[in-house]
């Protein structure tokens, strides 16, 4: 019998393998030359090295899938292959990182999985801004930013390091640790909040055998919820600091000098026809896709929650009113009425996000109000009643906490569609202003030169897929997180 | 002879239970109005009424003189009062005793009630009310010949109700009427309250105020909002939504000629889609934890994500331009041509019908009587394909429905990446103008094209779940 530390240990080996050989593999397909044949000498080297990790990564895999296989055990062959998979970070293979620091800690708590996780956001975004070394100039704010984002870094390693033996340290300096680990999370690393909430929850003094239950916990056997996690912290921090990191003037101002470069290190992701660089223009996208997404998310599901919160639960002629008129509202496909209001108020940033609400209230109203109904015919809302509560602190104590999490699964979901909705409004010229640097925008001008220039639609069409992509993982993970049939 | 009193009685029967509910009661009375007075004229003469009114008054003065009605008036309050004492409720004694004498009242009626269909039982009369007195006209052949010459509307409206399905198909279309009206609202509204001035739009800076004056009569611009907004749903309902602001065309002449192209894009992407999911999703249920399920799921999951533009470009790169196999652009006669936008259209629905195929199928294997089916010792195939996917598609079609509107709505993006003339590329060509009654046109056959697929797939339900079958039958 396999404990629980050892089971995870190997499904988290066993998820990042297949994912260390893709890595691996398209390092290599990336390498080939097609005109003339031939390989790309430096692409090709790391896209061995990758291989080399890949097999290491196999040889492990099959040394943890034995029987007799303990986390106890001390093998030196395990000590010895855990630090080469760390050391591939250097090459990028984010994948053999997670399993070697996996199989160098030996005991998983979730504090640990996250702190793996936060120090990634911050190797990538730094990894991203260190490219600005290349641009001929760089923004004045960016070299005391690089300094302090690494300074961020090694204390984040530090707390990946040490953060097991949190309980041997003194209350102060633990309390200082983690006012100190909730300020990094200024610089919009997410994760720092899951890890400064893990350890703050270990802290409790009755938390030892106490059975994992919030979302937060449950998360960490869902390695693709995670790296959906992962990409999606690293989006949002990079969308934060690129205002300092990042000059805005590559992403603007046009440069004749310069127009449908191909990619170098220079221009990452080449330059569009004013010779604007389409990488910092992408990165800069993030900003506009994240924040259209999370608030065109966010407002229908206030509004949509509360009717149908009020609909569920006072039923009858109430319900009726309420969810006919969103019946009329949920007829109009979401893109039309999104049209319909762009056409009628003009094409601007605040009339998309008020056109993509107003089309998704009615699926949250409904969700909502199934989730409502069937919360509010169970015992423990009848006797709240019984005892004389009223009716708007039924709805609020009992009937919302416990109708919520299909919401949270579905909010999760919709901020994808969202995204995906404004870049397809963006690209036929009815979304966010043409001048602003918006992901649909940039496809919008790569798609005029598709036969010369492809890389000009393929990189913001990739960024907006992952972006997408993160999201659902991570809905789909929060969905089996607070299903009761999986649990 | 025996059968066709028989008959008339369960016209009688249903009826009488159609009245029940009070809108049908008052839809039945309009629509057969002769008939109903001339039966009121003879209730009135037969003085039934008065002899009613005589036996309440009877049992009322028998309910208060025996003291019963004080000893329940006492029961209420002291049950008000105790209530108020255990809830902890500040109430005071005004208050207690108005809510005691409340309760009172309505106890009242419901005892004298009772007290009135016992003494009508006990001597073996029905009540006498306009309600029997009809019925009763009803069960006689010549009652029955004089309501069919004088209020034969009266007859479709009870066949509607009486029969449940047909019932649920009418209660379905009168809503889907009322959906429409309120699209036609809300799509006019919005567009209504545009800050810009369609006339100095149309006719550019330079329009001299005559000019503008007279575009706005022609267009009926300078009507008030409720004209306009009348004369907008009649013209939804008669198809006749005027001239276009720009060029000389009819709006709905427009729009019919682009609709074919439209909807037969759906279709084929709508089929394709189902075509390649569904069977996909069963395998990877059945298959389920296998590498070919998780590599599957990965690939519908990258189908949602996709942005189906994106994926255009991409397709129209690949297999237009480096392959050279098929048209970049749609050209009617050229069925190839339609392929790669049906791809792109159907992938979002590919992706969520695999998805919940796998999920909905998954769910149903796991229950007792796909185990009951094993043991029984059916193939494989058999209990798959008979007893596990017919339970399983009920979500699917849910979902199918849904992702239809996405697709009728997403079929703009599409066909402006493909250069297709549907009505999804008129509408994006018109907002830029903004040509005012063809967005909404546009906007708004596309909702009742929806509308009718909703009610059709929530039809769709009742022959494929018995379940809502027979809630349906039972009326509810």
């Amino acid at each position: 019998m396999r404990s629980y530390q050892t089971n995870l240990i190997y499904q988290q080996i066993r998820f990042n393998n297949g994912l260390t050989w893709g890595y691996a593999a398209l390092w290599i397909l990336l390498s080939i030359q097609f005109q003339p044949l031939g390989f790309k000498p430096v692409i090709l080297g790391i896209g061995i090295l990758n291989l080399f990790i890949s097999l290491v990564h196999q040889k492990l895999l099959q040394t943890v899938k034995k029987d007799d296989f303990h986390v106890e055990i001390n093998l030196s062959s395990i000590k010895v292959s855990s630090l080469i998979l760390m050391a591939s970070l250097l090459v990028g293979n984010i994948f053999a990182f997670i399993s070697g620091i996996t199989t160098f800690k030996k005991t998983l708590t979730t504090g640990l999985i996250y702190s793996i996780y936060m120090v990634l956001v911050d190797v990538l975004v730094i990894a991203v801004t260190a490219l600005n070394l290349f641009k001929p100039f760089v923004s004045n704010t960016f070299l005391p930013l690089f300094y302090l984002m690494i300074v961020i870094l090694l204390f984040h390693s530090f707390v990946l390091a040490f953060g097991q033996k949190w309980f041997e340290w003194k209350p102060t300096t633990q309390k200082i640790t983690l006012f100190i680990l909730a300020l990094t999370g200024l610089t919009g690393n997410i994760l720092v909040f899951f890890v400064a909430a893990s350890f703050y929850q270990n802290n409790k003094p009755d938390h030892m055998g106490k059975r994992q239950t919030s979302i937060r916990e449950k998360l960490i056997k869902n390695q693709a919820a995670l790296l959906g996690l992962l990409f999606i912290a690293f989006l949002i921090m990079l969308a934060v600091t690129c205002n300092w990191t990042f000059s805005y003037s590559f992403a603007v101002q046009n440069d004749y000098s310069s127009i449908l470069q191909t990619p170098s290190l220079r221009y990452p992701f080449g330059t569009d026809n004013y010779g604007r660089d389409v990488f910092t223009r992408i990165v800069y996208g993030t900003q506009i896709s994240l924040s259209v997404g999370l608030i065109a998310t966010a407002i229908p599901l206030v509004v949509g929650g509360i009717l149908g919160a009020v609909s569920g639960f006072y039923g009858r002629k109430t319900d009726n009113v309420i969810m006919r008129l969103l019946d009329v509202l949920y007829a109009i496909p979401g893109m039309l009425l999104a049209i319909t209001i762009i056409a009628s108020f003009g094409a601007s940033t605040t009339n998309l996000i008020i056109a993509l609400s107003l089309g998704s209230i009615p699926s949250y109203a409904r969700t909502m109000r199934a989730n409502v109904m069937q919360v509010s015919n169970l015992e423990y809302i009848e006797s709240a009643r019984a005892l004389g509560q009223t009716n708007s602190r039924i709805i609020s104590r009992h009937v919302i906490p416990n109708a919520i999490a299909p919401m949270i699964v579905r909010s999760t979901l919709t901020i994808g569609t969202a995204v995906i909705s404004t870049s397809s409004l963006s690209y036929l010229g009815l979304g966010v202003e043409a001048h602003i640097p918006e992901w649909g925008n940039i496809l919008r001008i790569g798609s005029q030169y598709l036969e010369t220039n492809p890389y000009l639609a393929i990189y913001p069409g990739l960024a907006i897929i992952l972006l997408v992509l993160s999201f659902n993982f991570l809905g789909d993970g929060i969905r089996d997180a607070t299903d009761p049939k999986l649990n | 002879m025996h059968t066709k009193s028989n008959w008339l009685q369960k016209v009688s029967q249903s009826y009488k239970e159609a009245s029940q509910q009070p809108f049908i009661a008052l839809g039945l009375c309009l629509l057969s109005f002769p008939f109903q007075l001339l039966v009121l004229i003879r209730y009135l003469l037969k003085s039934q009424p008065f002899e009613k009114r005589t036996v309440e008054h009877e049992i009322k003065s028998e309910f208060e003189e025996s003291g019963a009605a004080t000893s329940l008036k006492d029961k209420l309050r002291a049950q008000e009062k105790r209530k108020v004492a255990f809830l902890k409720q500040q109430s005071s004694q005004a208050q207690m005793e108005k809510k005691g004498n409340e309760l009172y009242r309505v106890g009242y009626q419901k005892e004298i009630q009772e007290r009135m269909e016992a003494y009508y039982k006990e001597s073996n009369r029905e009540q006498p009310s306009f309600l029997n007195e009809t019925a009763h006209w009803l069960e006689q052949p010549l009652g029955f010949v004089l309501s069919l010459l004088l209020g034969f509307p009266m007859y479709f409206l009870l066949l509607v109700v009486s029969i449940p399905t047909l019932r649920y198909i009418v209660n379905r279309l009168v809503m889907m009427v009322f959906v429409i009206i309120g699209v036609t609202i809300i799509v006019f509204t919005l567009l209504y309250l545009s800050p810009s001035d369609s006339a100095t739009n149309i006719l550019g800076e330079q329009a001299t105020p005559e000019q503008i004056v007279n575009f706005n009569a022609v267009h009926g611009l300078d009507d008030p909002y409720l004209t306009q907004l009348g004369r907008t749903i009649k013209g939804i309902f008669t198809f006749d939504l005027g001239n276009a602001f720009e060029g000389n065309e009819r709006v709905v002449t427009t729009i019919m000629r682009r609709f074919p192209v439209t909807l037969q894009l759906t279709l084929f992407a709508l089929i394709l889609s189902i075509a390649v999911a569904f069977p996909a999703g069963i395998y990877a249920a059945v298959k389920a934890n296998t590498t070919f399920d998780h590599l599957f799921m990965l690939i519908a999951l990258i189908g949602i994500s996709i942005p189906s533009f994106w994926q255009g470009l991409i397709f129209i790169l690949t297999f237009s331009i480096n392959l050279g196999w098929l048209p970049a652009t749609y050209n009617a006669d050229n069925i190839a041509s339609l392929i790669m936008p049906a791809v792109v259209l159907g992938t979002g629905l590919m992706a969520s019908v695999a998805r919940m195929t796998r999920s909905s199928t998954l769910e149903v294997i796991n229950e007792d009587y796909i185990l009951t089916a094993r043991a029984k010792g059916l193939s494989n195939r058999r209990v798959i394909l008979r007893h596990a996917v017919p339970n399983a598609l009920i979500p699917i079609v849910t979902i199918i429905g849904l992702q239809f509107g996405g697709m009728l709505g997403g079929s703009s993006v599409t066909e402006k990446v493909f250069n297709i003339n549907g009505v999804g590329s008129y509408i994006v060509d018109k907002q830029f103008v903004p040509d005012i009654p063809s967005v909404m046109g546009g906007v708004v056959y596309i909702a009742i094209i929806l509308s009718i697929v909703n009610v059709f797939i929530d039809l769709l339900y009742s022959f494929i779940d018995p379940r809502i079958r027979s809630r349906i039958k039972s009326g509810r």
